[in-house]
């Protein structure tokens, strides 16, 4: 474990260096401080329900509520994750919850048959909250979806992002979404 | 590096590619080209698999017989083989297989979901990967819009060439021989929605392509590639554009029509007697708001007869008007010649719907002849009119059908449990129909569940984005059964429960039936008593169906193993022992 600390300030000093040379090269590719919380969204397939732009919709599964309209606070939305909702298909992604910790003050045989289901894989609480923060920063309260979130989602080498490319405005009798053309 | 070593070095490495595509473009053993002839004479090839259904007619019956009721006991694994495909993409965390193997002269043919290509030298006595073709499919693009699974059905055979799809959009003919791709063309725009899960059909030259994603706001169609030209010769869309016939059965001011679903996904059979093309047609959309869409909503839920040269509709034949739960009538069309009283013969299609009865119309011009229900509840309806075939409580005056209001999801009654539940008394799971014993074997999921409708409006209906009207929950336990049905009676013959839903099929010889369940077994039963006579766990889900083929003068029964599909997604709090079932991605090859 020492040996790790000796070197820490070491590879602090590169990932400095390596991301002053991606900014300059590319400004778009600034790092993120919410990278770690998009890898837990894909991670924990947040985005098999939610969608990866987070306005969920009905569907084979029913209805994941869109987290760009949500009004959660940061520990709501924590709390939801946590503990998902009960009577509902958000699953619980908090080992223990239920039972070595309360959910929304309920046991396991408090919430009964409303317990919701387990998911798929769990979180630990540095996780949870970066998830949180990420859902806050690029998700919560943004308009319709755009080109470059997509991208910044998926990467380029998909085409899961074309439908969102801004048209031109004589082929499109609407105007576009808050997405610019690079 | 001076410009002259460059230039050799690029006629060097021309020089390469030349040989490489010479060898590509040899033809294959001219007993090993796929014609018209032999696709319309497949019975004749007893130890081939030519077609998706075994035939044109779709019946999935095999006249083998070295494996029969006195010694299937005695069945056992021959070999298997590790697929690949389990990856996930889009919405999905991994994928499944629900493909059946192609075989011819000993060489087998499978997709996995993501549509990779794999041939299978089988002689021998065991299985050597000769190679496989990856599409490259482009995941996140397809499976973001893919509504029940990272799915691929299988491929098809044509001259020296494979004939497959992808998830993606693609048709692809790949040399049987080498593997590599002949020629692709983009068929189905993702874009908009629509991606491909069924196989192939080959019909006189041309590949007929169907499409899903009902789900999603398409307008769903057959289309026709030329395998020569690589063109495409027609494509006949589900939902009649303004004006043509049909039209007038979409009512609303929503241009719901234009987004009204009608998808294709499960590949269909051919009459070549009437070169008729009768292919099923899935719901419409949204899903459980029908209110949206007022009107019968043609020819979505309908089976079709095309004209196989020119796509036209010659007739059509709708199970459930303006249906307002996700009673797809994608089914295959099962062609059977049964004799009539009047001692003519009865060309009849078999389809077991979604909406969980079984019916058998005149193959030659739609007309309803018998239907019985196949499942063991049905609530949605009191039963058909024994004339038409239409549910009892239709009723033309009213655009907007409630059948039994009661227990119909719409506005007004907003939470509903319906009978067969939204996957239907019968999914996708081919039938098998055993021509001796005129018994029809349908795979079944014994199904209730609970549909809440959200009232669509014309501001939701985005590309790319759920346009169900609502969703579906399981609150109930959902099991399964293989139903008989005697085709010359139309009554059930037997039926066998099982403690899950068939998710994968059946296949049928002269004195076995063999299917599958989620929860890992391959079994044999009774032709005629359904009794169970063998079984063998896979460890893995089944989710495709049987097919059996013989090389070296011996028999084999072939299955992929690999849970995906809708079920593992979207249903699985109905049969809650599944969530065990992992991944997989497997080809077995039993033998006696």
């Amino acid at each position: 474990m020492w040996n790790s600390r000796v070197i820490t300030p070491a590879l602090a000093l590169v990932t400095v260096l390596a991301s002053a040379s991606l900014v300059i090269a590319q400004p778009a590719s600034s790092p993120d401080a919410t990278d770690a919380g998009k890898a837990v969204y894909k991670r924990a397939n947040c985005f098999g329900c939610h969608k990866w732009h987070g306005n969920g919709g009905g569907g084979y599964g029913g209805d994941a509520l869109s987290l760009r309209k949500t009004e959660l606070t940061r520990d709501q939305i924590v709390e939801t994750i946590a503990c998902g909702r009960p009577g509902t298909g958000m699953p619980y992604f908090a080992r223990g919850s239920y039972d070595t910790s309360k959910c929304y003050e309920m046991s396991r045989q408090d919430v009964a048959s409303q317990i919701p289901p387990e998911g798929g894989t769990f979180l630990r609480a540095p996780d949870i909250e970066a998830v949180a923060d990420y859902v806050l920063v690029h998700i919560k309260g943004k308009g319709d979806p755009n080109h470059d979130e997509c991208v910044a989602f998926f990467g380029s080498t998909s085409r899961v992002c074309d439908i969102h490319k801004v048209q031109p405005a004589s082929s499109s009798s609407s105007p576009p979404s808050a997405g610019t053309a690079k | 590096m001076p410009s002259h070593v460059k230039l050799s070095l690029k006629s060097v490495l021309l020089a390469t590619t030349a040989v490489a595509a010479s060898c590509a473009v040899l033809p294959a053993r001219a007993a090993d080209e796929v014609t018209q002839e032999r696709l319309l004479g497949s019975e004749k090839e007893a130890g081939n698999w030519l077609h998706h259904h075994k035939n044109y007619s779709a019946t999935r019956f095999s006249s083998l017989k070295e494996i029969n009721k006195e010694n299937v006991k005695n069945l056992k694994v021959a070999w298997t083989m590790h697929l690949g495909g389990v990856e996930g993409g889009g919405i999905w965390t991994h994928g499944g297989l629900e493909g059946t193997p192609i075989v011819e002269n000993g060489m087998i043919y499978v997709t996995d979901g993501w549509g990779s290509v794999y041939k299978i030298d089988a002689r021998g006595g065991k299985g050597v990967l000769l190679w496989k073709m990856d599409p490259k499919t482009d995941h996140d693009w397809a499976g973001a819009v893919a509504c029940c699974g990272v799915d691929n059905r299988g491929v098809a055979l044509w001259g020296d060439l494979v004939i497959s799809h992808t998830l993606d959009g693609r048709l692809i003919a790949t040399n049987k021989e080498t593997g590599q791709v002949a020629w692709q063309r983009q068929v189905a725009d993702p874009d908009k929605g629509e991606v491909i899960t069924a196989a192939p059909l080959i019909v006189k030259n041309t590949a007929i392509t169907g499409v899903a994603g009902a789900e999603y706001g398409i307008r769903g169609w057959i289309a026709a590639t030329d395998l020569t030209s690589q063109k495409e010769v027609w494509r006949t869309y589900t939902i009649p554009g303004k004006g043509e016939p049909g039209s007038e059965t979409w009512k609303d001011d929503n241009n719901a029509a234009a987004a009204g679903g009608g998808s294709t996904w499960v590949t269909g059979s051919y009459d070549p007697a009437t070169d008729t093309i009768i292919w099923g047609v899935g719901n419409p959309g949204p899903d459980w708001d029908n209110q949206y869409r007022p009107g019968d909503n043609l020819y979505t839920d309908s089976s079709l007869g095309l004209d196989a040269s020119t796509g036209k509709i010659k007739w059509h034949y709708q199970h459930t008007p303006n249906d307002p739960y996700d009673y797809d009538s994608v089914a295959e069309n099962v062609l059977v010649d049964i004799p009539a009283p009047n001692g003519q013969v009865r060309k009849l299609a078999l389809e077991a719907d979604r909406n969980g009865f079984a019916y058998a119309i005149d193959r030659t011009n739609g007309k309803f002849i018998w239907a019985l229900p196949f499942v063991n509840k049905v609530t949605w309806t009191k039963g058909l009119d024994p004339e038409s075939g239409r549910p009892v409580e239709y009723d033309s005056k009213n655009p907007v059908q409630r059948y039994n209001a009661s227990v119909t999801p719409h506005r007004e009654n907003k939470v509903a449990d319906i009978c067969p539940g939204n996957m239907g008394g019968k999914n996708w799971p081919p039938t098998a129909y055993n021509p001796d014993l005129k018994l029809w074997y349908i795979p079944v999921i014994e199904s209730c569940n609970r549909i809440t409708v959200e009232e669509s409006t014309k501001d939701k209906l985005k590309p790319r984005e759920f346009w169900t009207g609502g969703g579906p929950s399981q609150p109930f336990k959902i099991t399964g059964s293989v139903t008989a049905i005697d085709v010359t009676s139309g009554k059930i013959a037997g039926k066998l429960e099982t403690p899950f839903p068939n998710l994968g099929g059946m296949l049928a010889t002269p004195d076995l039936v063999f299917t599958g369940q989620p929860s890992g077994e391959v079994m044999a039963l009774d032709a005629k008593s359904l009794q169970k006579l063998w079984e063998f766990n896979t460890g893995g889900g089944v989710n495709a169906p049987p097919m059996t083929f013989s090389v070296d003068g011996k028999q084999y029964v072939a299955i992929l193993v690999g849970l995906g599909g809708a079920w593992d997604k979207w249903f699985i709090d109905s049969t809650p022992e599944l969530k065990r079932i992992q991944p997989g991605s497997m080809l077995y090859v039993f033998a006696l």
